[in-house]
């Protein structure tokens, strides 16, 4: 039980912030899953083109690891599987049947899960493919051979820019979040740890036992797992974590309840392009056309598959992401100003953590694509360290990971890093460095390394 | 009109990029492009959105906060010439004499230390840095108004080239170029420049004593009553403080000095604990010095702290030329000591060293050399706090 207050950091004041209601979204005619997003996973296929798939059933596995599978995430026709550079499979586009069915496993009841052993939840968690729902620290990915973890962590707040209110999705979920929470608690010897707003009213995490509870106050990234990690609990050489997305905790809890695969998502479609920034009910690798149909008010935009600090720019034929539950869209920038670096700046024009500008820090920046600058050499004026709230010196990591000192990367604290937890860093830095880039740079050197 | 010079360089834009007749000005038509129209650069991947500062406009405000002090130093300069020669031309007559002396000092350090940033940018295909602009900016403030123009292009040329390129260009040079200009010609011409006598655009021949120089030349005295003492210049604390006095066109007034720390400080782009830091290991150090004064005949061990404050452009010196981010410390600790290292070693360099009167210079690029150690140690404390939990 720990209350964390998080001084360091900044909540972007971006425009486009969402409705406070959930809406539903029409039916699309395809779902994708996209192999490459999963780092360090190699995939085998299950299923071939024209193969017909239920939500649930199995469509790849990991090459060394048989029990590490992947589901289904629509039910229909497996319309095309793309193949990319050096056949690496990219993509696998699911067409849905009007109907969709599920796979069905073994359910229990709420009371029943308690008593479950540790073998029958792994073995739950393999029949359903429930393993690629969990990520591992350090580095951050899919845990690739079962090695219990020390703790598990969940964070129940999102603070990433335009991100989804936790409080409103998890809302009437109390019983699936707790079996989550109950079979999640059989994986560790240590703790379940779940970390929410000292502000938050939902009973779903206020309520919720078997877990160890803590609150946290301040700014992005508080809502970061990783943050939470460093101040609760931090990772010590060698040890294992495991994290969860709230909402994941919630379709894990559903599988153990009803035996099927959940596969919808409270999504936010967000930023200063969307027309009307609201909470909505996705699925996952949900199309983009049918999640922004209609509300899309610019001409040139960029589509974005997670929030505007770590998403990745997608195309209109495009399916979101496997964890991603924000879609942002942001206009492009083709502007250029005349003697830019002169101005004054005005709450409309320039949006800085400095003070350099007058008025630069509005409540709704209307944000585009722009640099704003071109990329230069560090010019240390504490723009990284204003925004980082962790015993982490990023200056010193960085020079680390670009001279590849593999050993001091280790002792200035690299294992407890995530790229996530340094993108406002990026944001931030006058000389344009992708910090947040390095830091990954970095964690797969040590990956390979170790 | 806009448009016109923007369709101009577009126009020409492929001719400076790669393939082009001028590929290797590119460089240059980069920094005009850009100096002209804010960049249309895009994020590619993190962060989709970017704060909107940028090095650009570091550098342009720490240029905009200096102007004050070139426009008081102009007066000054005028006001000097105007007493050495029983004139009385008005505060705009001063002014405009002053900047007739200061132009063609800024002309010269601006065309030197350009022709050495675009040669450099273009020899090793490097973007031309604004750090140049502060660098140039600071350059003209740290002179006296009478120093011959040969003397501006060899410092600032070794500024530039000694202090910065050959490390690699901004981000990746140890000393303040600006500073390593000013020393330059502080070692070289050590005649012209050495501190001990004053400066003034005034007649052939005239000449008298700094305020740092009446105490260190007539030993077993107590300094402020030699400095109130003097007849020639009006060396109270108040006119220090002023900086009616002559001396190098920046340095003198010091409220412009400390609204400019104020400023910059506010704004977030230089870091006031080098500042304070510096300002209480002066006056630490002067106590101590107050303190063994009864034991020594040295009249410099008397100065008390408030008046070594205003003395010599310790204040310039540690607002525009110690927090310079990169040959500073990186760190916050850091900082604490690099400022502290900066005060008390002007003090011990003003009153124990007796070659050189001012000491800030000196004790600026001495801790600048240390910056990296200094750091060290705090990285160190960082990494054995957490090596101890590893082992636990």
């Amino acid at each position: 039980m720990a209350d964390i207050n998080i001084k360091k950091g900044h909540d972007i004041q971006i425009s486009g912030k969402p409705e406070l209601l959930v809406y539903p979204l029409q039916k699309s005619k395809t779902v994708a899953i996209k192999p490459s997003e999963f780092r360090g996973i190699k995939p085998k296929l299950l299923v071939k083109e024209g193969d017909e798939v239920k939500i649930g059933t199995p469509i790849f596995y990991h090459k060394s690891n048989p029990d590490l599978k992947f589901p289904s995430v629509g039910c229909g026709v497996v319309e095309k599987i793309q193949i990319g550079p050096r056949r690496s499979i990219e993509k696998i586009i699911i067409k849905l049947s009007d109907k969709e069915n599920c796979e069905n496993f073994k359910s229990y009841r709420l009371h029943e899960i308690n008593t479950l052993s540790r073998e029958d939840i792994v073995e739950s968690f393999i029949a359903g493919c429930l393993f690629p729902f969990i990520r591992q620290r350090p580095f951050n990915k899919i845990p690739t051979k079962i090695e219990f973890p020390r703790d598990i962590f969940i964070s129940g707040i999102n603070t990433a820019p335009l991100s989804v209110d936790l409080d409103l999705a998890l809302q009437r979920k109390q019983s699936q979040f707790q079996a989550g929470i109950f079979a999640l608690n059989k994986l560790t010897d240590g703790n379940v740890h779940i970390t929410y707003s000292e502000d938050t009213v939902s009973d779903t995490m206020l309520e919720t036992k078997g877990a160890v509870h803590h609150t946290i106050s301040g700014p992005h990234p508080a809502g970061n797992i990783g943050i939470q990690i460093h101040h609760i609990a931090p990772l010590n050489l060698k040890d294992i974590v495991w994290t969860l997305n709230a909402q994941d905790v919630v379709r894990i809890g559903t599988f153990f309840l009803t035996g099927e695969l959940d596969v919808s998502n409270i999504t936010t479609v967000v930023g200063p392009s969307i027309k009307k920034p609201a909470h909505y009910i996705s699925r996952i690798g949900n199309e983009m056309t049918s999640i922004v149909h209609d509300n899309l008010q610019d001409e040139n935009f960029r589509l974005i598959s997670g929030d505007v600090l770590t998403g990745n720019t997608s195309s209109m034929e495009g399916h979101s992401n496997f964890y991603d539950t924000t879609i942002t869209v942001i206009p492009e920038n083709d502007e250029r100003e005349f003697l830019g670096m002169l101005r004054l700046g005005s709450s409309t024009t320039r949006y800085s953590l400095t003070r350099a500008f007058f008025g630069s820090k509005s409540n709704g920046f209307d944000f585009s694509t722009s640099k704003n600058g071109s990329e230069r050499y560090v010019v240390p004026i504490n723009a990284w360290e204003d925004v980082l709230p962790m015993d982490i010196m990023p200056n010193p990591l960085y020079r680390a990971i670009l001279v590849e000192d593999i050993e001091e990367m280790e002792q200035l604290g690299i294992i407890e890093c995530d790229d996530e937890d340094f993108a406002l860093c990026s944001f931030a830095c006058p000389s344009k460095i992708d910090v947040g880039g390095t830091i990954r740079q970095g964690l797969d050197l040590m990956e390979k390394e170790s | 009109m806009l448009k016109f010079i923007k369709n101009n360089l577009d126009k020409v834009r492929d001719q400076f990029e790669e393939g082009g007749k001028f590929q290797r000005f590119y460089p240059l038509f980069e920094a005009t492009d850009t100096i002209l129209f804010s960049t249309d650069e895009k994020t590619n991947s993190g962060p989709h959105i970017r704060d909107s500062i940028d090095t650009k406009r570091v550098m342009i405000l720490v240029v905009l906060t200096l102007i004050p002090l070139y426009i008081f130093g102009s007066i000054n300069i005028g006001y000097q010439n105007a007493v050495s020669s029983n004139l009385e031309r008005g505060i705009f007559g001063n002014f405009l004499f002053g900047l007739f002396q200061i132009l063609p000092i800024i002309a010269v350090t601006f065309a030197s230390g350009a022709f050495w940033e675009i040669l450099f940018a273009i020899a090793r295909k490097h973007t031309i840095s604004e750090g140049f602009l502060v660098t140039c900016a600071l350059i003209p403030l740290t002179l006296p108004p009478a120093i011959p123009l040969w003397q501006v292009a060899i410092a600032t040329s070794f500024g530039i080239v000694i202090g910065k390129e050959i490390f690699g260009g901004v981000g990746m040079n140890i000393f303040n170029p600006a500073l390593m200009a000013r020393v330059f010609i502080f070692f070289t011409y050590p005649s012209n420049i050495s501190g001990d006598k004053v400066w003034v655009a005034g007649p052939d021949g005239y000449s008298g004593a700094t305020a740092l120089s009446v105490p260190a030349s007539q030993p077993g005295e107590n300094a402020v009553s030699l400095l109130t003492e003097f007849a020639q210049f009006d060396f109270s604390w108040m006119n220090m403080f002023w900086g009616w006095i002559p001396g190098s066109i920046g340095e003198s007034n010091k409220l412009l000095i400390i609204l400019g720390a104020i400023f910059l400080s506010y704004i977030k782009i230089i870091n006031w604990r080098v500042i304070v830091g510096a300002v209480l290991g002066l006056v630490g150090t002067a106590l101590i010095t107050n303190f063994f004064s009864p034991y020594s005949s040295n009249s410099m061990f008397t100065i008390p702290p408030h008046y070594h404050l205003v003395m010599g452009s310790f204040l310039f010196g540690i607002v525009f030329m110690a927090t310079e981010p990169v040959t500073g410390c990186h760190t916050d600790k850091g900082r604490w000591y690099y400022g502290l290292i900066v005060g008390s070693l002007t003090v011990i360099i003003r009153s124990i060293n007796p070659a050189y009167p001012e000491g800030v210079m000196l004790s600026i690029l001495f801790a600048n050399a240390f910056a990296g150690l200094i750091d060290w140690f705090v990285v160190q404390s960082n990494i054995k706090k957490r090596m101890a939990r590893y082992a636990q």
